[in-house]
């Protein structure tokens, strides 16, 4: 039985007086120590998904399906429920560490903080734990930095706090939504390389949201790639690279510089915004592939062989290899 | 032809910041020399802080050099009388990265590129609507949104405007501070079409700034790297890829993600360990040892001069023995 079980999951918000759908029938899970990718454009849905498995959505937003972890469903579990699986069993690591740090108390104390309120630790303990959590996850100097608050970190450290936090009640799924897309490549690597300790020394399951194709190849084991609230295609990583069945995909490694002097190829146009979306398939007004038939009904996501998944109607007739 | 030099350009910033081993000042650009030429595009890399953004408000002289100075086609910018500077600063023009920043909220994209050319009498007041739309289409836009505001436009739209305000002036040097590095995927895919159009149809000189080696090695002729405030490795862009001598500059190349076969699910070990030194506390010696493998006897001790060795400059003891 896979860890996460998302089934039919569709969220939207409420404006005045009529409902948005911004991502839809999403079915995906997550095996245990596994790193599963979320990839797609800006406003796809992919922050919106994470907030929703963590029970944190906006005021205005609402959530249909079921996301079933480890047995519960957690669309239908209580506020006090869920605050119990938050930062416990199920925590997230965000972009920007800035933002979701306090600025005015010591890395230290935000770490304790966690042990503090998920396993009733008292402060003397949860401090000792926090400096072995700092080590674990390899700052220099962790009795030190324990001291320090936020703005005398660097942004590779911060993100290394934000990790510790995470981690720091031995949780079974982290939610990465970008952790290093503010960070230079280098301290990039350094990051992936902890999550993927984490993984193999832990037993974490991770879902790492990110835009870099980059990132998704080296990094997971299976992927999704998200459009306009749609998953249009989910594989095995290796297939969606070297066998991808649909036009997005396509066109998103089209757009990449690959050889110098070869011209790209990518998606032209722009994503449309989710109350202007195209008849018909969500992508037809971009795709190279369109077909009058591709206008008039959205496709089906078809599993295309064993474990791939597609969303298109041509996906059995194009030659994929150019 | 040479369009723009630079030699042995310095910024050095002051703080209150002083301590130990500190004497208060940021040595954001520590004497760097390079040229732009006619029909060619020079690329600085290097990762965040190491002066790229500074070098490029040195070039357009919106900042005074602590020492050296900026050559343009010949003349040392420093001795420009007023008509001179005028002349320089429609010569000289700028992309930065966040679209939006960069334009003017109030104002229409008609009034943002015929302000430029009002300013430059660069064409009749009968003439404007025609020239303002014949710009537009170089960077693929439709006349029809001369009257529209930023806001009613994606990012990529957004830089396309910024692209078209710069060419407006019919500019000798364009200099792109990270002009992708705001946009997804496929819109970074036209914009570097767009960008690579124009550098086959026109005769202009970029500075182009970027973190992301792939864009560079794709699109630029000659590299400088960066690193700390100095330029570590300056080489053909073929040359550079085809074989790194700086161990930094390896280091950068290994720890980009990549899309390549071998690569999928095989995440490597983070290249490099370490943060970047502040520029407050630029090592002794080479400023890159504390973080490099290579280091032997000299490198803590004696600052490596940037010296030709294998057709290119490097600053490494490797490579020249002092
Ligand atoms: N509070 C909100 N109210 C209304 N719409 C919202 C709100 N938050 C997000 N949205 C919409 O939901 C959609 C999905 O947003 P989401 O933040 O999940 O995108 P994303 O894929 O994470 O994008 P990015 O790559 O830019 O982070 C977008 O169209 C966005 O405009
Ligand atoms: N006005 C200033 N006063 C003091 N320090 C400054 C000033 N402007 C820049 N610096 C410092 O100079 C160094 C170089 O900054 P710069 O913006 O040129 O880096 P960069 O290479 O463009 O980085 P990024 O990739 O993050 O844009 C940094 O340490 C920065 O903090
Ligand atoms: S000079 Fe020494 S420390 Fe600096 S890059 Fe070369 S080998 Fe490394
Ligand atoms: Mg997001
Ligand atoms: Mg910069």
């Amino acid at each position: 039985m896979p860890l996460l079980d998302v089934r039919d999951l569709t969220i939207g918000f409420t404006s005045a007086d009529h409902r948005v759908p911004v991502v839809s029938n999403l079915n995906f899970s997550i095996e245990e120590s596994e790193i599963f990718g979320l990839v797609g454009e800006s406003g796809c849905g992919k922050s919106i998904t994470a907030l929703s498995i963590l029970g944190i959505l906006p005021q205005n937003a609402y959530a249909q399906g079921t996301i079933i972890f480890k047995d519960t469903n957690l669309i239908e579990l209580d506020p006090e429920s869920m605050r119990k699986i938050r930062g416990n069993e199920i925590s997230m690591i965000f972009q920007e560490p800035m933002t979701s740090l306090n600025p005015v108390l010591t890395v230290g104390y935000q770490i304790a903080e966690v042990l503090m309120t998920h396993r009733g630790m008292k402060k003397k303990a949860a401090m000792d734990r926090a400096v072995d959590l700092l080590g674990a996850v390899q700052m220099p100097s962790p009795e030190i930095r324990l001291k320090e608050y936020p703005h005398q970190l660097s942004g590779g450290m911060r993100q290394r706090v934000m990790i510790a936090m995470a981690v720091a009640c031995s949780p079974s799924l982290v939610i990465a939504d970008e952790p290093t897309t503010a960070l230079d490549v280098t301290i990039q690597a350094q990051i992936l390389e902890l999550l993927h300790s984490l993984r193999q020394e832990r037993n974490v399951s991770i879902l790492l949201i990110t835009h870099d194709l980059g990132i998704i190849a080296e990094n997971t084991s299976r992927v999704a790639i998200m459009y306009a609230g749609r998953f249009m295609e989910m594989a095995v990583t290796e297939a969606i690279f070297s066998n991808t069945k649909h036009p997005y995909t396509k066109g998103l490694l089209e757009s990449l510089p690959i050889e110098k002097g070869v011209p790209l190829n990518p998606i032209p146009g722009f994503v449309p915004r989710a109350d202007e979306l195209p008849s018909g398939c969500r992508f037809s007004d971009r795709c190279s592939y369109v077909i009058d038939r591709c206008r008039v009904m959205e496709p089906e996501f078809i599993e295309v062989s064993s474990g791939h998944f597609s969303r298109c109607i041509r996906t059995e007739e194009i030659a994929w290899k150019s | 032809m040479e369009v723009l030099k630079a030699i042995s350009l310095r910024k050095y910033f002051k703080t209150r910041k002083k301590s130990r081993g500190s004497d208060g000042l940021v040595r954001a650009v520590d004497g760097i020399d390079f040229s732009l030429h006619e029909d060619s595009i020079f690329a600085l890399v290097g990762e965040s802080g190491c002066g790229k953004s500074t070098v490029a408000r040195l070039v357009l002289k919106l900042l005074k050099p602590t020492s050296g100075s900026i050559q343009f086609k010949g003349h040392d910018t420093i001795e420009f009388d007023k008509r001179a500077l005028k002349r320089f600063r429609k010569s000289v023009q700028i992309i930065f990265q966040d679209p939006f920043a960069s334009l003017n909220p109030r104002r229409t994209v008609y009034n943002t590129i015929a302000e430029p050319l009002k300013i430059h009498n660069l064409a009749t007041r009968s003439g404007m609507k025609d020239a303002v739309s014949e710009i537009l289409g170089k960077v693929g836009l439709r006349p029809d949104i001369l009257n529209r505001y930023p806001h009613e436009f994606s990012g990529g739209q957004r830089q396309r405007i910024c692209i078209a305000r710069a060419l407006a002036v019919s500019p000798e040097v364009i200099v792109a501070d990270e002009p992708l590095s705001a946009l997804d995927v496929s819109i970074q895919g036209q914009i570097i079409n767009l960008l690579t159009d124009l550098k086959n149809e026109t005769h202009i000189a970029f500075l182009f700034i970027s973190h992301d080696l792939k864009v560079v090695h794709y699109f630029s002729d000659t590299v400088g790297v960066m690193y700390l405030g100095k330029i570590v490795e300056y080489a053909k862009t073929e040359d550079l890829f085809e074989k790194p001598l700086h161990p930094y500059t390896v280091v950068l190349m290994e720890s980009a993600p990549n899309v390549e076969p071998e690569r999928y699910g095989k995440m490597h070990s983070a290249p490099l360990k370490g943060e970047v030194p502040s520029p407050l506390e630029i090592p002794l010696g080479c400023p890159f040892h504390p973080r490099c493998s290579k280091k032997f006897d000299p490198c803590d001790r004696i600052v490596p001069e940037l010296q030709a060795s294998q057709g290119r400059l490097v600053s490494c003891h490797l490579w020249n023995p002092y």
